[in-house]
């Protein structure tokens, strides 16, 4: 077992977790959120993509008018939950796979 | 923006516990745990199970300094709430005037080398991880850090790049010390799970 295996099967849960079915709005829009805010190219149909993108690149800017324009296309605050969380995990995990390429290249570089 | 279902708690289990610990601890619920409480059937379990790991399972690293690197990624997002927290935390098992260094500048706080590279790992990692690459990597290598002693601290910063974030989008109140250094007692002992 590699060192990055330790933490990569909870990386993959928390993706699983957060794309299957069984809560509030649908699996394909949130897997678009994720990947949305994970840094993919494709735009998402607005609000959702004003609020990933906001999160992905500084959450510390999101505005309560984002939010409540999700909270309304959604018609819940558990589907604006599930908007945020998804951006938020997203972003997350894009993070952890850059680390993980870069040990792993790094280990690989080693004598 | 804050949402109200949050705030008040999605079932009866929630509201109860929010009620209890409020009464038990003195202190308003901090809206990270009201999160944790939300919404169960969705990603709260399986992400408080990683957390928890990162935080308090095996590592290398002292629970003191993967709190420090919390605070360090919190900084490094502008997250007013999870800095307070996370140096609340810290500062019980690091010392005060270390951690306050390396939030002002980990470069030239009095810290190891190996933490020091780590840091700049973690911040790279957190601020560009397009950039992020083997390079990074073989310089904290270098400075002594282990390959698992790595991939727990980028765990850390996984785990709390995604805090940070949803901290903010929720807009979570900021406590003030008192409130901080009591929540810390707590996270202390009953962890993120």
């Amino acid at each position: 077992m590699g060192p990055t295996d330790v933490h990569g099967h909870h990386a993959t849960a928390l993706r699983t977790a957060a794309t299957s079915p069984g809560a509030t709005i649908d699996g394909r829009l949130r897997s678009a959120v994720l990947e949305r805010a994970a840094g993919g190219s494709t735009p998402l149909p607005e609000p959702y993509d004003a609020l990933a993108r906001q999160i992905r690149d500084a959450a510390y800017r999101v505005t309560d008018g984002q939010v409540a324009a999700v909270r309304e296309i959604t018609g819940s605050d558990k589907g604006a939950f599930e908007v945020i969380m998804c951006a938020c995990i997203g972003a997350g995990l894009a993070r952890w796979d850059a680390a993980v390429r870069a040990i792993e290249e790094a280990g690989d570089a080693a004598p | 923006m804050r949402l109200p279902d949050v705030e008040r708690g999605d079932s009866l289990r929630a509201r109860t516990l929010i009620r209890l610990i409020t009464a038990a601890s003195g202190i308003r619920l901090p809206d990270a745990a009201r999160v944790a409480f939300y919404h169960r059937r969705f990603v709260g379990p399986t992400f408080g199970t990683w957390t928890q790991a990162v935080m308090r399972g095996p590592s290398a690293w002292t629970v003191g300094e993967r709190e420090l690197m919390a605070a360090m990624v919190a900084r490094w997002n502008s997250c007013d709430f999870c800095v307070g927290a996370h140096r609340a935390i810290a500062v019980r098992g690091v010392d005060p005037r270390v951690v306050a260094a390396c939030l002002t500048d980990y470069r030239t706080a009095p810290v190891s080398e190996r933490l020091r590279a780590t840091l700049a790992f973690l911040e790279t990692m957190t601020r560009e991880p397009d950039a992020l690459g083997a390079a990074h990597a073989r310089a904290a290598l270098d400075a002594g850090v282990s390959r698992a002693q790595l991939a727990d601290a980028a765990a850390v910063a996984a785990v709390f790049n995604v805090i940070t974030r949803y901290a903010d989008a929720l807009d979570f109140t900021v406590p003030g010390d008192a409130e901080l250094d009591k929540a810390a007692g707590m996270m202390l002992k009953r962890g993120y799970g």
